[in-house]
């Protein structure tokens, strides 16, 4: 038997154990995620993007959890005026962990993860979540190559009291040039606190990219939510390519009196943001030029978890200025895994 | 910066202004407080999973819609990772998810 039959053996060997524990305590492992369909104009570029974004949970035992989220995502758009639309697809694995809570304040997460750089990447990233469909400017900073990192990570609650918290996560990806892997060698860290009182969380990032070029990232984030229907979040981060922020507010419309009722399900959001280029950088994912962005949004809540959102923008650039225009439709899913048999308890 | 730039920037700025604005007068609304000690009964203790569950998870997205507690169980699991939530948060938002 060749090595290449042992990761067969080892999922299988899991498998069964997780399954046995799953089912003696009556877990039932769930799969869940979004789906969407977006139509974007950028800059006179029409493109139409179907999304498939499922994510399996599969609770072994009472401290383990796997998680894997798979994103398949299409792409058609024109090669150039007056050519016929072409499809692209894009297949990748965002994340399969294997997470160990040990207590309340430490789980030890293996495999691949999102990098935990600022807030966008790990709270903010599915797209029934984020209030605008398309990535802040700043996004790649803090977060190569490929958003996900391949290695360890430990995170958790190290105080927590009921007037604050103080979170943190460290973490160290392993170089992987595999497709479907795709990391770069960093390490990172992360620490926020969290007022409960003022549901108020500020934090701040830091990352070394330890390929190529050694270079450091940091950033800091705010997450604020005063008011049950005001959300306000914003990040800065920097890199030796460059420095940028973006601040995003959105305001859900009360319940209240006979127009309240009709316009509850509203979002009207606003996002402004910023990036100043330092240094040239060559497939860095960040802007040529110094750009300015705002955007403003609106979106529609349904019933069933089914929300549109739609959204302008206007992008200011030596390279050129430019208009923005998204409409999203967005579905999030969570049923068990079929045909689980009910458990002993 | 050119004049038409500058007025997007004031009316982002302005638009900003106005959430803030917005969020001051807005009344605090049932469930949106901090987290208290554990009540004793169940329909306390799923109140107070109601509070954990704003505090902590609602700050990114609302509650799922039609849990059964088994599915709650893998769910809740998940979000003690990602939002790091302590053994008892974990506890009282199953109760508030899936009573």
């Amino acid at each position: 038997m060749g090595r290449k039959y042992l990761h067969f053996w080892a999922a299988l060997l899991f498998g069964a154990f997780g399954a046995g524990a799953c089912q003696a305590q009556d877990l039932v492992p769930v799969i869940t995620g979004s789906a969407g369909f977006l139509y974007s104009k950028n800059a006179g570029q029409t493109a139409l993007q179907p999304i498939l974004n499922p994510i399996l949970l599969f609770p072994v035992g009472s401290k383990f959890l796997v998680e894997a989220d798979a994103e398949l995502q299409g792409f058609v758009a024109r090669s150039g005026p007056g050519q016929p639309y072409q499809w692209q697809g894009f297949n990748t694995l965002e994340y399969l962990q294997l997470d160990y809570v040990v207590n309340s304040h430490v789980t030890i997460v293996a495999g691949r993860f999102l990098t935990p750089f600022d807030i966008y990447s790990d709270r903010v990233y599915p797209i029934w979540i984020r209030n605008f469909e398309d990535a802040p400017i700043i996004y790649p900073i803090g977060t190569r190559t490929s958003g996900s990192s391949t290695g360890a990570m430990i995170r958790g609650a190290a105080v927590s009291r009921p007037d604050w918290l103080l979170n943190y996560t460290a973490f160290f990806s392993a170089l992987s040039t595999s497709n479907t892997f795709a990391a770069g060698r960093a390490f990172g860290t992360r620490v926020g606190v969290f007022l409960p009182k003022a549901n108020l969380e500020i934090g701040t990032s830091y990352e070394r990219f330890l390929q190529d070029v050694h270079s450091n990232s940091y950033g800091v984030y705010l997450a604020w939510k005063p008011a049950i229907q005001v959300d306000i979040k914003g990040e800065f981060a920097h890199s030796p390519q460059g420095y940028g922020y973006w601040l995003e507010g959105a305001y859900r419309l009360p319940d209240a009196g006979p127009i309240g009722r009709q316009l509850k399900n509203l979002q009207p959001v606003i996002r402004g943001q910023q990036f100043v280029r330092t240094a040239p950088g060559i497939g860095d994912s960040l802007p040529r030029a110094n750009t300015q962005r705002v955007d403003f949004g609106l979106n529609y809540y349904f019933p069933h978890e089914i929300r549109l959102n739609g959204s302008y923008g206007r992008q200011f650039s030596s390279t050129g200025d430019s208009n923005n225009w998204t409409v999203a439709l967005t579905y999030r899913f969570l049923f068990p895994m079929p045909f689980w048999p009910k458990g002993a308890k | 910066m050119t004049a038409s730039r500058s007025k997007y920037v004031v009316l982002a700025l302005l638009s900003m202004s106005l959430f803030v604005a917005l969020q001051g007068s807005a009344r605090p609304q049932r469930g949106e407080a901090t987290p208290q000690k554990p009540a004793a009964t169940k329909v306390d203790e799923s109140v107070e999973g109601e509070k954990r569950f704003r505090t902590n998870c609602g700050r990114c997205h609302h509650p799922p819609e039609d849990l059964s507690p088994r599915e709650a169980r893998a769910v809740v699991r998940q979000m003690r990772v990602r939002a790091m939530l302590s053994a008892e948060d974990e506890r009282l938002i199953l109760k508030f998810l899936a009573p």
